[in-house]
This record gives structure tokens, C-alpha cells and sequence, in this order.
């Protein structure tokens, strides 16, 4: 069974949530619609107060090569467009939409019919793709359409399908890889027509055995029916995290590294997201823009009948979300969206759910209490640790005295902060903190200095 | 035997005298000229090495001094102007005094003011906190608390006061380096004019939301209310993205706006207060004259702890002239 070669560590996966079925989220009164849903510049919201909007409907409109669309997931009037303060507390422009009873904007098919006819015109899958926001779901939200237009230089071999949800707790993808199964393998079949490669893998752990039966069958399935399905196959990925992580997931599956600051790419992969794969199956067949999204309500500290998985419409507070799951379970002390290892701890409750929303995760004060921080022994735990074989324990010290370029020399800038080293620490020495900021000041350094000179 | 040793002693001598020689001009061929002057000016600096005036070190001080024509856009803060005039006595040029700067952190936020919304448990440090989110009140751009300030000052000026949760800085130590400044993510920190006799207005805030949701977040935040822009004759304060400005330049110090403010976000510090506070009109336009006095000692309190009593005078002095006003 393949996995990263590297690094990595093994949390208890506790995919407690992993038995429930997708429900869907009754709509609340009022959805609050973020500008800035994607990596890249903010999309610009082209409503006014008092607008009606239908369903579907562009609200923003992109700013910049990597920037995206952004719809109305709901029918109603627009009451505001201000600044709202996100799940940091960071304030980030919000449509205000009053809710009413849904309406589709034209063009939509609503339909549950599986649609399995590729389109033939690779255009036209990326127009759709485009104009539909598709933003890649696995974490980082980068715009798809960008991802699926390498620059003409670089040629793409295989396109790598993320179902590992290495993340504990989190069941959103295993629940829509048994779900929406066909769709996401005509979603692949889709990508793989654009890209133009022959071969398509759909990364899944060996901790989800019935996804894989489920996709396996699906490919096998669609395989019968049209050669546009042909090269896609499933591969049991070991248990271990981060696989789902982009370079490693590449590692995994074509035993290929991508080199210092290079892009997959770079050694002629594309990795999307199991979900993002079913965001451009409803763009491109359906013409539904990316305004739902599964998201897992778990945590130990709530009740085994409160375990969900949700499809929510981008927009619904966060909070409105929880009441609708039964309020804040007693013992709870933070709440973090996304995964435990690398998800954002929610300080303002109010805000929005956002295209690439996954979670709302309650954590007991057992469980996310730092211990005190003690000296480093030298074990080595977290660099044996480090997926990207980085020196986690001298990264620590280099940036706590500033050294930035013994921190670019040391390669900080490959760190994808995946909390791998601050898990192994025994001395419960911030690492991922520390390094985190050294990162950012090295990055913005060495684009400093290679950006073209005006 | 004998000659064996002469004849050492011989061609080690005549071998020490050659390398002498090329030793000499090879020296005279590499010679760095180096200005005299910078080890003189040198000399005269304090030797703090702090950065302050934005060069490497003392020494990269020194030479840009003796290099640059005049001495307009090099400043030693840490040393002042003493330090300026030994400098420029040495190089004979001229300098133009300045006034004296100190650190002043402009934020309201004391644990009273502006309530926790949520418990912070990650690594203590503003750098770190303010990259993760908007910290742990309802405030996006008040102090965060972790004192990166205090970690960054290398003259032991600044120290975090446990009570407020807010750094404080001490003025007989700060030298205006700057490197606080720097430090603090939040900006929040600013080097003004030390003022006469210490005594100078600021507004101790940089809160851009508008006036209903910065109060809701901080008690004592400015709100952008513009009534100390209207209050200042001399056109020192300015209102801008919601948030008010002294110019210090420009500022008097007859400390209108500070009576002026509702919330009472002008801090005046080291005033003799029953003296000069000209309270009359502080809480009149709005409140009834049996809380009066209350919002008067409410924004002196935190700016100056020696101001508490005569504040409170002040403000019983208030209320007959507040009658004659209206």
C-alpha cells in the first residue's frame, strides 16, 4: 500500500460523525455572502442594497487572474454590502441577503438526473468552471480554473483526486464519496478531458474502505459506458497524515518530489479535491454554481444523535448552524472550523460559512489546553516527523533570533504547516507558530526579490 | 658549527626584512582611507548600537554624518540633541534641535474598557497572535498584550502593567529609538513630541470602525465623533477613517478636545491638573449635571494616576460655570 516517503504522523482518526447522512440545511433568514472566499484578490460585490437576487446569481465578480466568482446561494433582497467580521474576527466585505423562498436563476438545471456526457469542447468545460466559482475545497481555495490551465510550458500527466481526508474528525468528503459517488468520477472525467492527460487517481485511505468500494464500483461502472472514463482508477492510500497534503499526495501516488517553492505542476501533476470534483461535475452539467458545500458537525464532546454532516448554502452563520444542531454542547471550549491539525479556531461564532467551509469542530479543554513550554532535548521527534523534511527544532531557534536567511537556507519556506512537528513535540514547544511567521517574512522576502523590477 | 648558526641567524634576518618590506607596500597599496572623523564622531555617540536613527550600528551613524553635507536627516535619538551638538562641533556643521520624542502607545483597551470575548491559549506573542486572528476582544486594532513591545525595547523603558493589560511606557528611560514601534504589529505605538515640561494631548486609539461598533468593543474608544476636530482652534486634530489624529506640531495643549470627548479617548498626561484643567464644559452637552463629574474623572484616571484627585475637583468645580453656560 502506498504513502508519502517522508514525515508524517498518526492521529487517532476518530471519524465519529462518518455514519451520517448528508442532511440538508433548511435556509435561515438572513445569509451573509463573503467577498473573499478564494485565494487571490477579493471578488467585487456587484449588488446594491435593495436588490432582489435569484438563486444562483452573480454577486461578485472576480478581481485579478486568481480571483472568482461569487453567487448568491439564495432568492431574496440584498439589505447591505459592508464590512462583516469573518471566523478571525477580521473584517472582509459581506452581502447581506435577506431570504425568501428559492428561485433559480436561469440555466440552472436543479434536476437530480446524473448527467455522464462529456462535453468534447475543453473551452467550454473551463468557462463553465470559471463563471461557475469552482474553488479547489480541499483547504486552500485556490481558484480551479487557474489550477486547470497550466502555463503552456508545462505539460500535465496525471490529474490526482484528494479523497484521502487525512484530517481527524472531519467526514465530509467520505460522506459525499458514497453519496455523490458517479459524480465525482464524471468530475474527474471532466478535469481529465481539460488537462488532456490519460491518467486519473483517486487518492483514498485505507480507513475508508467503503468509499473505496463505492468509488471503485462507480468507475467501473462509468468505465462500461464511454472511453471518456478509461485511465481513472482508485488507489488505497496507507493511514497516515498529511496525505491529503498536495505534495505529499503527489509522493503517495507517483513517487515523484516537487522541488523547493515549485508548483505539482512542475512534475506534471494536478491535485483537486474529492469535492471539488463534484463542484465542477454541477458547474459543468448542471451549470449550478459553487454555492453548497458539505460540512461535519462532530467533536467528542457532543452527543452521538448530534453527529452531522450538512449541506449548507455558502453564507449561513456559523452559529445558525449550531443552533440548528442543537446548540453548543456542554464541555466545549473552542470550536474550530476545519480539521484539528490544521483548521482555524473560530473566534467570532456569527460568521459566515464560506465555499471551502468543512467543519464546525468542538474541542474540550482537555483537548486543545497547551502545556507549558520546556527546553528542547534534541530528540529529533519532530524533524522524523516533518513531511517536508524540514529541521522543525532549528527553524525554532533561527527565527526566534531573527536569522532570515539561515531561515531561506534552511528551506522554512517549504513548510506547509501541517502541525506535524508541534503534534510530536514532547517539550510543547510552539513550532508551527514560531515557524508559521518565518515563513511569511521569507516568502515576502524572496518575492521581493524576484519580482519583475519596474 | 658557528657558521651553521650565523648563517641562520643571517638569512632569517635578511627574510624578515623582505616580507617587511613587501608587508609595507602592500599595505601602502591596499591603504582604506578612512576619515578621521569617524572615530571622533564615533566617540561621541552613546554607543547604544540600538538602530534608532536607521543605521547598522553607531559606527554606520558616525560615517554617514561625516560623509552627508549637513546633518538634516541624520538624528540620534537615543542621545538627542547633546549628542547632535558634540556631533556637529566636531564636523562643523550645523544642527537643528528637535524636540525630543517618546514612545506613546495609543490604546484605550485596559481589561475594564474593552471585555474578552474569547480566551487566547496559543504562543504568547503579538506577532504570532495578530497573523492567527483579531485577538481576543472585540477590538481589530487595539494592543493584543503579549508584549512584543516590551520584548523589542532595549533601554527597559517599556513593562507590560498587569492590572490594564497594556504596556506602559516610562519616560525618563525611553529613548525614542523606535524599535517598539517597529515591534508592534497592531501599530499602535507612536513617537510624538515629548512636549514642554513632558506635558502632551494624544489620542490614545486607532480604532477605524465606526463610532457604534468601536464602543461596543472598547468603552473608551474613539468613536469618530469629530467633536475635538471642532473643538481645537488651532486645526490640530483631524478625524479620519473614523478615528482621530493629533498633530503635535500643531497642538497647543489647551486641551479642549479633551474635555470635548465623549469617551474619552484624549489622554493629557503630566499636567498639574486642578491648575490648568479648564473643565467647565466637559460632560454639558449631554448629561445631567449630578453625573457630571463622572466622565470628567473617568478619561483622566487611566492617563495619568497623579491627575485621579484633582480630576475629581475639577470636576465639582464644574458644575456652577457649566450653569453660566448654558
Amino acid at each position: 500500500m502506498k504513502t508519502f516517503s517522508i514525515g508524517g504522523v498518526h492521529p487517532d482518526d476518530k471519524k465519529i460523525s462518518a455514519g451520517s447522512r448528508i442532511e440538508v440545511l433548511p435556509i435561515p433568514k438572513t445569509v451573509y455572502i463573503s467577498m473573499a472566499q478564494h485565494l487571490g484578490g477579493p471578488a467585487k460585490a456587484v449588488v446594491a442594497p435593495g436588490d432582489k437576487v435569484k438563486t444562483g446569481q452573480v454577486i461578485g465578480e472576480p478581481t485579478g487572474f486568481i480571483s472568482a466568482y461569487v453567487h448568491s446561494s439564495v432568492t431574496g433582497t440584498v439589505k447591505s454590502v459592508g464590512l462583516r467580521k469573518d471566523l478571525a474576527g477580521i473584517p472582509v466585505v459581506h452581502v447581506e441577503i435577506e431570504t425568501g423562498p428559492d428561485e433559480w436563476a436561469d440555466g440552472i438545471d436543479t434536476s437530480d438526473t446524473l448527467v455522464t456526457d462529456i462535453p468534447q469542447d475543453r473551452q467550454f468545460i473551463i468557462d463553465r468552471i470559471k463563471n461557475n466559482g469552482v474553488v479547489g475545497l480541499g483547504g486552500a481555495t485556490f481558484p480551479t480554473h487557474v489550477k486547470l490551465c497550466p502555463p503552456p510550458d508545462k505539460k500535465a500527466e496525471c490529474l490526482i483526486l484528494n479523497g484521502a481526508e487525512c484530517e481527524p474528525y472531519l467526514t465530509s468528503d467520505y460522506r459525499i464519496m458514497l453519496e455523490k459517488t458517479s459524480q465525482i468520477v464524471v468530475g474527474a472525467a471532466l478535469m481529465k478531458k481539460v488537462l488532456g492527460v490519460q491518467r486519473a487517481v483517486i487518492g483514498i485511505e485505507e480507513n475508508k474502505p467503503e468509499a473505496i468500494s463505492a468509488m471503485s464500483a462507480a468507475v467501473a461502472d462509468l468505465q462500461k459506458k464511454s472511453p471518456d472514463y478509461s485511465g481513472i482508477e482508485v488507489m488505497t492510500l496507507k493511514k497516515k497524515y498529511p496525505q491529503g497534503g498536495e505534495k505529499q499526495l503527489i509522493d503517495a501516488v507517483m513517487r515523484r518530489q516537487v522541488k523547493s517553492m515549485g508548483l505539482p505542476i512542475d512534475v506534471g501533476a494536478v491535485v483537486q479535491n474529492v469535492a471539488t470534483s463534484l463542484a465542477v461535475y454541477d458547474a459543468v452539467q448542471k451549470n449550478m454554481p459553487l454555492i453548497s458545500n458539505t460540512l461535519t458537525v462532530t467533536g467528542d464532546c457532543l452527543p452521538a444523535d448530534r453527529q452531522k454532516n450538512y449541506l449548507f448554502r455558502i453564507g449561513f452563520p456559523l452559529s445558525y448552524i449550531a443552533e440548528y444542531n442543537g446548540g453548543v454542547p456542554e464541555g466545549a471550549v473552542k470550536i474550530v472550523s476545519g480539521g484539528p491539525m490544521m483548521g482555524k479556531a473560530v473566534s467570532n461564532f456569527d460568521a459566515a460559512t464560506l465555499k471551502g467551509s468543512s467543519s464546525i469542530l468542538y474541542l474540550t479543554a482537555e483537548q486543545t489546553e497547551r502545556k507549558p513550554e520546556s527546553n528542547c532535548i534534541r530528540c529529533g521527534k519532530c524533524a522524523e516527523a516533518c513531511p517536508m523534511g524540514l529541521e522543525p527544532f532549528l527553524l525554532n531557534k533561527l527565527a526566534r533570533n531573527g536569522m532570515t536567511e539561515e531561515l531561506e537556507d534552511n528551506a522554512v519556506q517549504d513548510c506547509i504547516e501541517c502541525g506535524c512537528c508541534l503534534y510530536s513535540c514532547p517539550a510543547n514547544i510552539p513550532l508551527l507558530d514560531v515557524i508559521r511567521i518565518a515563513k511569511g517574512e521569507v516568502i515576502r522576502a524572496i518575492r521581493a526579490r524576484t519580482a519583475p523590477k519596474k | 658549527m658557528t657558521t651553521t648558526i650565523i648563517w641562520t641567524i643571517a638569512i632569517i634576518t635578511l627574510l624578515g626584512v623582505v616580507l617587511a618590506v613587501v608587508l609595507y607596500l602592500v599595505a601602502e597599496k591596499f591603504k582604506v582611507e578612512e576619515d578621521p572623523r569617524i572615530d571622533e564622531v564615533e566617540k561621541v555617540m552613546p554607543g547604544a548600537n540600538c538602530g534608532g536613527c536607521g543605521f547598522a550600528g553607531c559606527r554606520a551613524f558616525a560615517q554617514s554624518c561625516v560623509e552627508a553635507m549637513n546633518l538634516d536627516n541624520n538624528f540620534c535619538p537615543v542621545g538627542g540633541n547633546e549628542t547632535m551638538k558634540k556631533v556637529a562641533a566636531v564636523l562643523g556643521l550645523e544642527v537643528k534641535e528637535k524636540a525630543p520624542m517618546v514612545a506613546v502607545v495609543r490604546c484605550n483597551g485596559t481589561c475594564s474598557n474593552r471585555p474578552r470575548t474569547n480566551d487566547y491559549g496559543g504562543y504568547s506573542s503579538c506577532k504570532v497572535k495578530s497573523a492567527l486572528y483579531s485577538g481576543d476582544t472585540g477590538c481589530f486594532y487595539g494592543c493584543l498584550g503579549c508584549g512584543d513591545c516590551v520584548a523589542a525595547c532595549q533601554f527597559g523603558a517599556l513593562s507590560m502593567d498587569p492590572e490594564t493589560g497594556l504596556p506602559v511606557v516610562d519616560e525618563e528611560k525611553c529613548t525614542a529609538c523606535g524599535a517598539c514601534v517597529k515591534a508592534c504589529p497592531k501599530r499602535i505605538i507612536e513617537l510624538r513630541n515629548k512636549g514642554p515640561k513632558n506635558r502632551r494631548v494624544f489620542v490614545s486609539c486607532v480604532n477605524m470602525e465606526k463610532g457604534a461598533a468601536a464602543r461596543k468593543a472598547c468603552k473608551a474608544a474613539c468613536i469618530g465623533c469629530g467633536k475635538c476636530e471642532k473643538a481645537c482652534p488651532f486645526g490640530a486634530v483631524k478625524v479620519e477613517h473614523n478615528v482621530a489624529y493629533i498633530d503635535f506640531e500643531k497642538c497647543r495643549l489647551c486641551r479642549k478636545c479633551v474635555v470635548e470627548c465623549p469617551t474619552g479617548a484624549i489622554h493629557d498626561v503630566n499636567f498639574p491638573a486642578p491648575a490648568v484643567k479648564p473643565a467647565p464644559k466637559p460632560a454639558a452637552p449631554a448629561s445631567a449635571a449630578a453625573s457630571a463629574a463622572k466622565p470628567v474623572a473617568q478619561p483622566a484616571a487611566p492617563a495619568a494616576p497623579e491627575v485621579k484627585v484633582s480630576a475629581a475637583e475639577a470636576g465639582k468645580k464644574v458644575e456652577p460655570e457649566k450653569k453660566s453656560e448654558e
